[in-house]
């Protein structure tokens, strides 16, 4: 370890401004789109003149009356002058009072400009301003619900079946058995392979004509394909993403578990082995406790991967019939035929997404702190 | 295990050896179950796009591929956009694998090697980006590059890949020049080599291979991405994202050929760096 | 408590030979010490008679019952870990007392037992802490208490003081000693420190390249070394070697040493014969030759190369031929670099080894008796 002043600053600096602009920035501004809004209000003249001071503030599409009108002139940028009307008029204010002041014409809509007496507000100077609108759009959308209870539901099933698949991948993988290496690369494999191709691969089982009807019927159990894929078989869709999300996702916790389990003396489990513990004996009291920390860092990043997964569900189900909360986000942020194009709503489910899984971290970290912690704290 | 056939061993012996040996094939068949399980579905996607158009259609399906055919796959490369995108990939996917590599090199370096006000905080700091779903992040990354005007290109893409893999490639990394004991570069310095050439001469050969995992990996990670690919490219689309646009109108063949072309690099990127996979994500749940 | 008998024992590692062949009777509540250099098996055999390890030939009976293939909480054992493996997650309490719960013994015995163990080893009052809180030297208590606790037939050690420093060491090697001759176990040790080995032993089975070399008491095996090999590892500064010829002179059967002439017991007679007109080596410990400062008869003329005075004694360093002796003297003895001075070996000190296979050459009893 070498002590210098400016050098490691230096060499960490690219990472960390990298960061700031790529993760920092936009994590900050998708939770400003989810709450902020353009609005445009029009402030009244105390004079008709642009350069006069602001006075009260109307909002848009409000009726006014008109209770006079000059005709001013306007400097253009070439240095010419056009004529402008300019009205007195009296509204409602946004504040709620009836409020006059000055407004021209750009800013208002009116029938005549020399005979009207009522006027809308139609335009004014724009502004950002927090709001809860995007958010009770979300909350309000006809999928929201079964978003959130089709994503927690996912986490909750598929979660304990992944861990308990790769405890016992790595428990036979520290058996040892011959071939050892080609157990590990082919539990290995779908690390890397992307949820959409795992969709697929699952689509192909389950579809109409895949290889599960082929088998049921190729065997004679059913006489004609069974549809699992359907509008009203949400359980069946729901068992096809598990499956799937299982398939691919078990890997990545197969990994950090096997690593956890190297880390562990072999020596404590030879003395499970010489004071009497069964071969279940030693897994519960000594490797799953020993192995805690993996565990929960595990845990940590398979619940925000399954927040994040979304093409499993397009790929098998299409996204209409079964959805998920990163499937909305994409829904409200897609420009296409499809989607809604409204990215402050999307970024409301993205700052949902985050807080959620913030939250979890967050509760892991604090609930599965290891006996030894709680001691030393 | 011989043993068990010897005539003289009490039954207490036999009993112990019996279960042993239970256990042990026990262990086997698990392990090969396991195996099916992840093999199968892929060996099924590969019969579909091996095996002509029309058996791919075919009901019930074949589950092995005959006659084996190149049909299906040509037919799924010679789409609309395929190619086109395959290559929006692999340019998004390698400039990911060289940014990712240039800014976490340094990085990594530094916390493995210094002792500096910050380290741990850094370190943690950097540990604890990966606590947040990133890929979420696309959203206000697609209005600013809008804004900017670098929307729907490679380039911006690759920009958010590498903030997603960088995190995971500092701390590689770092575990990568950790294992490079610092004395090595210390003798290098006394015998001659400025801290530089040490560090070309002597650490960069014993990390390189670790590095290059890493930047696999990133590679990896970007090839696979879907979320942020989707919503940051329009017309120039990566694989993923033009498999996705398409699945709607797709036909099962360019569905399965295209599940399986996906697939077929993971195989291969995992058998590469299968070596540091442990190294890589046991140090990340230290 | 119980006897080990370990009956033609072979434990291979792919074409590595682990334990060669081995024969060890260990007598009830002996206190055996298995030594020997790295890699020679010892550890392997010990893992062998825990269980954790099956043997690839031979039998391995416990009492009289055979566990050759039985696994290691069958055997009715318990063993102290190189490493203590004391369970980090645990306390200290829950440590102890992990072999009797696996034995579903009853809480109130468990504490009693715990207690008491506790009390043994002196660590009573840490009973409520985690492992991590602790030294070495704490820890290591904490595995022999554990050890202890589940009062089994036989007590396994696998170089239990070797991560603690010189002066804890010494300290716990006696205190390990006095606790194990009062609590009557069979015992099995291994270690490759010598000292240890001499210090605590009822036998010593000194082992290489899987094999033991020799099995016997402490002193037999410091005094009388069965093996070139065991001369040379047990004892500090280890025996000495010379090459001699084993020659006819005047009638009488004699060694020489360049021209100096050395004449074996007369018991050794009958067994040197055979070696007549051969090289055999001629072993002989530090303290066993006598340095004179003035020249006599029976004494081998050499030059001092260092004197390290060592307190107790002074170690000198002499050239004979090409070989190195290590003689120890009286403090009083003082010699310079260079200097002349005169040795004497006593014929009854000295021990003949064949030159090729290393083994001590002993009298032929039947015709000494005859």
């Amino acid at each position: 370890m070498k002590s210098q002043k400016w050098l490691p600053y230096l060499l960490v600096l690219p990472t960390l401004l990298y960061l700031g602009v790529f993760f920092a920035y936009p994590m900050v501004s998708a939770l400003q789109l989810a709450v902020r809004a353009d609005v445009s209000y029009l402030p009244l003249r105390v004079e008709p003149n642009v350069a006069a001071a602001r006075g009260d503030v109307l909002a848009m599409q409000t009726v006014v009356e008109i209770l006079d009108r000059v005709r001013g002139e306007e400097l253009l940028p070439n240095g010419r002058t056009r004529p402008i009307f300019w009205f007195l008029v009296r509204g409602e204010s946004v504040s709620g009072e009836v409020v006059t002041g000055w407004a021209n014409q750009q800013n208002l809509f009116v029938e005549s400009r020399t005979e009207s007496t009522q006027a809308r507000v139609i335009s004014g100077e724009s502004a950002s301003e927090w709001t809860l609108q995007h958010i009770n759009t979300m909350f309000n959308d006809f999928r929201f619900r079964s978003a959130i209870w089709n994503t927690f539901l996912m986490i909750v099933v598929i979660l304990p079946i992944q861990f308990v698949l790769a405890i016992i991948m790595a428990l036979l993988l520290q058996a040892q058995p011959r071939g050892t290496t080609l157990f590990l690369y082919v539990y290995a494999i779908p690390l890397g392979i992307s949820d959409l191709a795992a969709g697929l691969v699952w689509y192909a089982l389950f579809t109409q004509r895949g290889f599960i009807n082929s088998a049921l019927v190729g065997l004679g159990i059913i006489d004609t394909p069974f549809i699992f894929i359907a509008a009203g078989r949400e359980g069946w869709i729901f068992l096809a993403i598990v499956l799937a999300e299982i398939w691919r996702a078990t890997s990545i916790v197969m990994v950090i578990v096997v690593s956890g389990l190297q880390a562990i003396p072999r020596e404590y489990i030879e003395a499970g082995e010489v004071f009497g513990a069964s071969v279940w004996q030693r897994i519960w009291t000594i490797v799953l406790p020993l192995l805690r920390p993996s565990l929960q860092v595990a845990l940590i990043l398979r619940t925000i991967l399954a927040f994040q997964v979304f093409a499993v569900v397009i790929a098998i189900s299409g996204g209409e019939v079964f959805t998920v909360l990163a499937n909305e986000t994409y829904r409200w942020y897609d420009r296409g035929d499809w989607g809604y194009n409204n990215p402050n709503v999307a970024a409301a489910y993205s700052g949902l997404i985050m807080l959620i899984s913030l939250g979890i971290s967050f509760f892991y970290l604090r609930a599965v702190r290891t006996q030894e912690e709680v001691a030393k704290a | 295990m011989n043993a068990l056939k010897r005539r003289d061993l009490p039954e207490e012996q036999r009993r112990a050896l019996r279960r042993q040996l239970l256990r042990r094939s026990g262990v086997y068949v698990a392990a090969i179950v396991l195996c099916l399980w992840i093999l199968i579905p892929i060996w099924l996607i590969a019969t579909m796009a091996f095996s002509t158009p029309a058996d791919v259609r075919a009901f019930p399906k074949p589950f092995f591929p005959n006659p084996i055919s190149t049909d299906t796959i040509t037919f799924f490369l010679n789409a609309e956009g395929i190619l086109s995108s395959t290559a929006n990939s692999i340019i998004v996917a390698m400039l990911t694998f060289i940014l990712s590599t240039i800014v976490a090199t340094p990085a990594g370096y530094a916390i493995s090697r210094f002792v500096f006000r910050g380290r741990d905080a850094i370190r943690l700091g950097i540990l604890s980006v990966r606590a947040f779903p990133i890929v979420i992040l696309a959203v206000p990354l697609a209005i600013t590059f809008i804004n900017l005007g670098i929307y729907d290109n490679v380039f911006s893409l690759a920009l958010l890949h590498t903030a997603l893999v960088l995190p995971t490639s500092v701390l590689v990394i770092a575990s990568v020049f950790a294992s490079v004991p610092y004395e090595l570069e210390e003798a290098a310095q006394v015998f001659g080599c400025t801290p530089f050439e040490a560090f070309f001469r002597v650490v960069i050969p014993l990390t390189l291979p670790g590095i290059a995992a890493a930047g696999v990996f990133a590679f990896v990670t970007s090839w696979n991405e879907v979320f942020a690919a989707v919503l940051l490219t329009l017309t120039n689309r990566t694989l993923p994202a033009q498999i996705l646009f398409s699945l709607n109108k797709a036909s099962d063949p360019f569905k399965f050929a295209g599940g399986f072309f996906m697939l077929v690099p993971s195989l291969i990127f995992i058998f590469f760096i299968r070596r540091y996979l442990f190294n890589m994500w046991g140090q990340i749940s230290k | 408590m119980a006897r080990i008998l370990i009956e033609n024992a072979v434990k291979k590692f792919g074409d590595f030979v682990a334990v060669d062949n081995v024969n060890l009777e260990i007598e009830d509540q002996e206190f055996v010490v298995l030594l020997g250099p790295s890699g020679c098996g010892k550890t392997t055999l010990l893992r062998a008679v825990a269980g954790l390890g099956m043997l690839d030939d031979g039998r391995i009976l416990i009492g009289e019952r055979d566990v050759t293939y039985l696994p290691p909480r069958d055997r009715d054992i318990s063993m102290v870990f190189q490493s203590y493996a004391i369970f980090p997650h645990m306390k200290v309490y829950d440590n102890i007392a992990f072999g009797l719960r696996m034995q579903k013994a009853p809480k109130k015995i468990i504490e009693e037992r715990v207690a008491e163990v506790a009390e043994l080893l002196h660590i009573e009052t840490m009973l409520d802490r985690y492992p991590s809180q602790m030294s070495g030297g704490q820890r290591q208590r904490i595995a022999v208490a554990r050890a202890l606790a589940v009062e089994s037939k036989v007590l396994l050690m696998d170089e239990p003081l070797s991560n603690l420093d010189a002066l804890l060491r010494l300290e716990m090697r006696a205190e390990l000693k006095t606790l194990l001759a009062r609590l009557a176990t069979t015992t099995i040790y291994v270690t490759h420190d010598q000292i240890e080995a001499l210090s605590m032993g009822d036998r010593i089975a000194v082992m290489k390249n899987g094999r033991i070399l020799q099995y016997d008491h402490p002193t037999r095996v410091y005094d009388r070394p069965a093996h070139h090999f065991v001369g040379g590892f047990i004892g500090n500064p280890p025996m000495n070697f010379l090459p001699a010829l084993v020659e006819k002179h005047e009638g009488k059967l004699t060694a020489r040493i360049g021209t100096f002439r050395i004449t074996p017991e007369a018991m050794l007679n009958s067994a040197l014969q055979a070696y007549e007109g051969k090289q055999v080596i001629m072993g002989i410990r530090a303290e066993n030759m006598e340095a004179l400062s003035i020249p006599a008869d029976d004494a081998l003329e050499v030059e001092v190369m260092v004197l390290e005075p060592l307190g107790a004694q002074n170690l000198l360093t002499i050239h004979v031929g090409q070989e190195t002796l290590k003689v120890s003297t009286h403090p009083d003895f003082t010699a310079k670099m260079g200097q002349k001075i005169w040795l004497r070996f006593p014929s009854s000190k000295i021990r003949w080894m064949d030159k090729d296979s290393g083994r001590a050459i002993v009298p032929d009893l039947e015709k000494v008796m005859a």
